[in-house]
């Protein structure tokens, strides 16, 4: 259920309805995975960001304190009654902590299903494609041995059929934007609702949302880092007096992918994850990520960029500085684990930010 | 016409090859003499150091000198630890690693002020410190090499780490040169053909036109086996040179080790670095035969886990060895000696893609386990020192498993010790003197 669809189906209720029609159900780690491809083999991804629920003596048995909650609270959702849920994990190669995630749940963690991964290239070469293409087909191969079934030519017309109708009701739902009658908790609310609902679902519950006006106040930022997260956040920048009027997410823009028209499923799902947009999870180049911010300032006429991470998120932290230069409006990173409540310091940090955006006007 | 004086090939003749050179010779032989004479206090817990430390210091400062004067003479080329050297050095660049460089500020105790420098300039204090400490050498301009020459270009491969890719994009955006990505797919399993692929696809397509366009010359079959043939020499002879400490007394500590080193990270391909290794080996061997070990009374063997904290080298070997604990194995040391057999000067470019996918970075924790299980036998250990290194994940996430594997499996108690490689300033002797001296009391009672 989401704030926005309360018809929408839950996350359990979503499980049951894949079963229902006979797929099997992959929990996926953060978050660049062929999702035509794991439908195509008759499984459902399911994603796991950080869960509020997840118990933190159980990430602590397996990783340090200096490792972030994706990995820390992902790995203790999935010891604490996760695995018994799902047929599958998918852990992708996002980063270091993932790596070490997805190894230590292999390696070490007895009593769960298998543990798949997937190491998407760190550079966009044509040489890369034809890696990734590589890669994919092994990962298929892995999931036909998990799941039993070899896709046929209209088991994949069917997968890139669903997934691409929630691609594009995505796009629309981000074109919308500023028609919907929608805070911005709960425009994000309906994103998110991606990461587990079935495909078909997800297009239904953007085609139902209610029009009107947005629910806009103050000034337009762009919002950037890995997840929007507790959502109390989105209240106090509202409150504060600013809403978000473009945003730079893994959790939002930063997967979704160009559609591209290869006949060939393997060349299209390779082209379209390696067109994509520049990412800090990939390790772009700095100006690429630069002038992919800006792009998103300027178009949305943005006074400011808030960056929000997980604590120990290497890979957000090290293109603060050259975002600092880069841009021309101010940027404030905040951290915050994800889950639990959000303290009186952020809060103010945030409100000052925006009373700067105030100032700079 | 007149031909203008060749400016760069004079200075670096006259400063290097001329002054710089006999210099350090000189310094090398007052240091030699020293420590022939060199008799450690009567209270102290370590025998006489290996000599070849003095070499080492004389080769890499060699090295640093040279590269100092390379503008002009020779291309530069910054490159990751783990980068796949060999054919740079057969195009003739000169070769610095920032990594090594790094550890060098670090164990001349300037890590944590030029990991401020870093965070002054808005990098975050939970990055990679060695990272930290290059970027804010960069922006200071302080280091004790003198002065490292800019890069003319930059590889970076990525079987140690994904940091590094970011670190070399900062580089790449600071210094304006092309930088050659060698993407090594991390090995959870054994390696796939299409991942070898991908990286000897990359070796020839990226790294080698970018290299001779940048160098202004062709890589000829003849240079690139020479060098795949040198480093595969000098690792075999590193090899062998861990492998002595499995004698017992040791003759050298894992310390010593770190210290050693250098050559076969930095210098690899080369034929000074493998005539050095077959002098270490010579000494050890000497020493070996002499009864004299690393320390006067080792009662303790113990395996290091993951980078050295290089700021506290010397301090915590004799701390350690003052509670009779030779450190003799660390798997950190092995990673450049491991892999020498993959080698195949025959076939450089394959045997490299398949080389330089598999070090220890760039495998399962699974792996990492097995690799310290098999030297617990082999060294005869009594325990492990896991060193919890903050700022350097893929090294430490999965250590906690690691260690209750190590204690549940081989029986020999396992410390998790929480420290950083570079950045001094999250480390605390009073705390780390007690967590030890619990550790060398569970081996006792184990003995
Ligand atoms: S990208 Fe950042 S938040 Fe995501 S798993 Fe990696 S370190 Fe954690
Ligand atoms: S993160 Fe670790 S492996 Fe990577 S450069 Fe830093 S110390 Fe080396």
């Amino acid at each position: 259920m989401t704030s926005v669809a309360p018809d929408a189906p839950t996350r359990s209720q979503t499980l049951d309805r894949a079963r229902d029609r006979g797929l099997k159900i992959l929990a996926a780690l953060p978050y660049h995975y062929p999702r035509a491809l794991v439908r195509a083999h008759g499984f459902h991804p399911t994603e796991v960001w950080a869960p509020a629920s997840a118990r933190p003596d159980t990430g602590a048995a397996h990783f340090q304190a200096y490792t972030c909650s994706i990995v820390t609270r992902g790995t203790a959702f999935l010891i604490d009654g996760g695995f018994d849920r799902v047929d599958a994990v998918l852990v992708p190669h996002g980063c270091d902590a993932l790596q070490g995630m997805g190894s230590v749940l292999r390696d070490f963690v007895t009593d769960r299903p298998a543990v798949h991964t997937l190491y998407a290239p760190r550079t966009r070469r044509p040489l890369d494609q034809d890696y990734l293409v590589a890669e994919y087909q092994r990962l298929a191969a892995e999931l036909v041995k998990a799941g039993g079934r070899e896709p046929t030519q209209q088991d994949w017309i069917e997968a890139f059929a669903v997934e691409d109708a929630a691609d594009a009701a995505m796009r629309d739902l981000y074109k919308r934007r500023g028609e919907l009658n929608l805070t911005d908790r709960e425009f994000y609310d309906a994103v998110r609702a991606r990461e587990y609902l079935l495909p078909e679902d997800f297009a239904e519950l953007v085609a139902g949302l209610p029009a009107g006006t947005a629910q806009r106040p103050g000034l337009p930022i762009v919002l950037s880092g890995i997840m929007a997260e507790p959502p109390e956040l989105l209240d106090i920048v509202n409150d504060a007096g600013a809403h978000v009027a473009a945003d730079d997410l893994s959790t939002g823009t930063r997967r979704i992918l160009p559609a591209t028209d290869d006949a060939d499923p393997w060349q299209r799902l390779a082209r379209s994850y390696l067109d994509g947009p520049a990412d800090p999870t990939r390790a772009d180049p700095l100006p690429d990520r630069v002038r992919r911010l800006r792009g998103l300032v300027d178009h949305h006429s943005a006074r400011g960029v808030l960056v929000i991470a997980p604590p120990f998120c290497e890979p957000e932290q090290f293109y603060l500085p050259a975002l600092r230069k880069g841009l021309d409006v101010p940027l404030l990173y905040i951290e915050h684990e994800g889950a639990g409540e959000v303290d009186g310091q952020l809060t103010g940090r945030i409100e000052a930010f925006v009373e700067t955006l105030e100032v700079a006007r | 016409m007149k031909t203008p004086l060749p400016i760069p090939q004079i200075r670096s003749a006259i400063a290097y090859d001329l002054v710089g050179r006999n210099l350090l010779r000189v310094q090398r032989m007052r240091d030699e003499r020293a420590m022939a004479n060199y008799q450690p206090p009567a209270d102290s817990p370590m025998n006489p150091p290996p000599r070849s430390l003095v070499n080492v210091k004389e080769l890499m400062s060699a090295t640093y000198l040279k590269a100092r004067y390379a503008p002009g003479v020779h291309k530069v080329a910054w490159v990751t630890s783990g980068a796949p050297a060999e054919v740079l050095q057969a195009l003739g660049y000169v070769l610095i690693y920032p990594e090594n460089h790094a550890a060098l500020c670090g164990a001349r105790k300037m890590g944590a002020e030029l990991c401020q420098a870093a965070e002054d300039e808005g990098y975050n204090k939970d990055l990679c410190s060695y990272v930290r400490t290059d970027l804010g050498s960069i922006t200071t301009g302080k280091t004790p090499a003198g002065k490292l020459p800019p890069p003319d270009l930059l590889l970076c491969c990525t079987n140690i780490c994904q940091t590094v890719k970011y670190w070399y994009e900062i580089l790449a955006d600071h210094f304006g040169v092309p930088l050659v990505v060698i993407d090594t797919p991390f090995l959870y399993e054994q390696a796939h053909e299409h991942q070898v692929e991908y990286v000897r696809r990359q070796l020839e397509e990226e790294l080698v036109p970018t290299a001779e366009q940048v160098a202004g010359r062709l890589l000829t079959d003849k240079a690139l086996r020479k060098s795949t043939d040198e480093a595969q020499a000098a690792s075999r002879l590193w090899w062998e040179i861990l492998d002595r400490s499995q004698h017992r007394p040791a003759p050298m500590t894992a310390f010593d080790g770190f210290l050693l080193m250098g050559p076969i990270v930095a210098m690899r391909g080369i034929p000074e670095t493998t005539e050095f290794y077959r002098k270490v080996l010579a000494e050890l061997d000497e020493r070996i035969a002499a009864g004299v070990g690393a320390i006067k009374d080792e009662r303790h063997r113990v395996l290091w886990d993951n980078l050295p904290v290089w700021y506290r080298i010397s301090k915590l070997s004799k701390s350690l060895a003052s509670l009779g604990v030779n450190v003799v194995a660390s798997n950190y040391t092995y990673a450049w000696a491991e892999l020498a057999d993959m080698f195949d000067p025959d076939d450089p470019m394959g045997s490299a893609a398949a080389t330089y996918l598999h070090p220890i970075l760039n495998r399962s924790t699974a792996h990492k386990l097995a690799g310290m299980r098999t030297m617990i036998d082999d060294f005869d250990l009594d325990g492990v020192i896991l060193h919890s290194d903050r700022s350097c994940k893929p090294y430490s996430l999965g250590q906690i498993d690691e260690r209750d594997r190590i204690v549940e499996q081989a029986g020999v108690p396992a410390l998790l010790l929480e420290a950083d490689h570079n950045d001094s300033r999250v480390w605390t002797d009073e705390q780390t003197a007690g967590r030890i001296e619990a550790f060398v009391e569970m081996m006792e009672a184990a003995r």
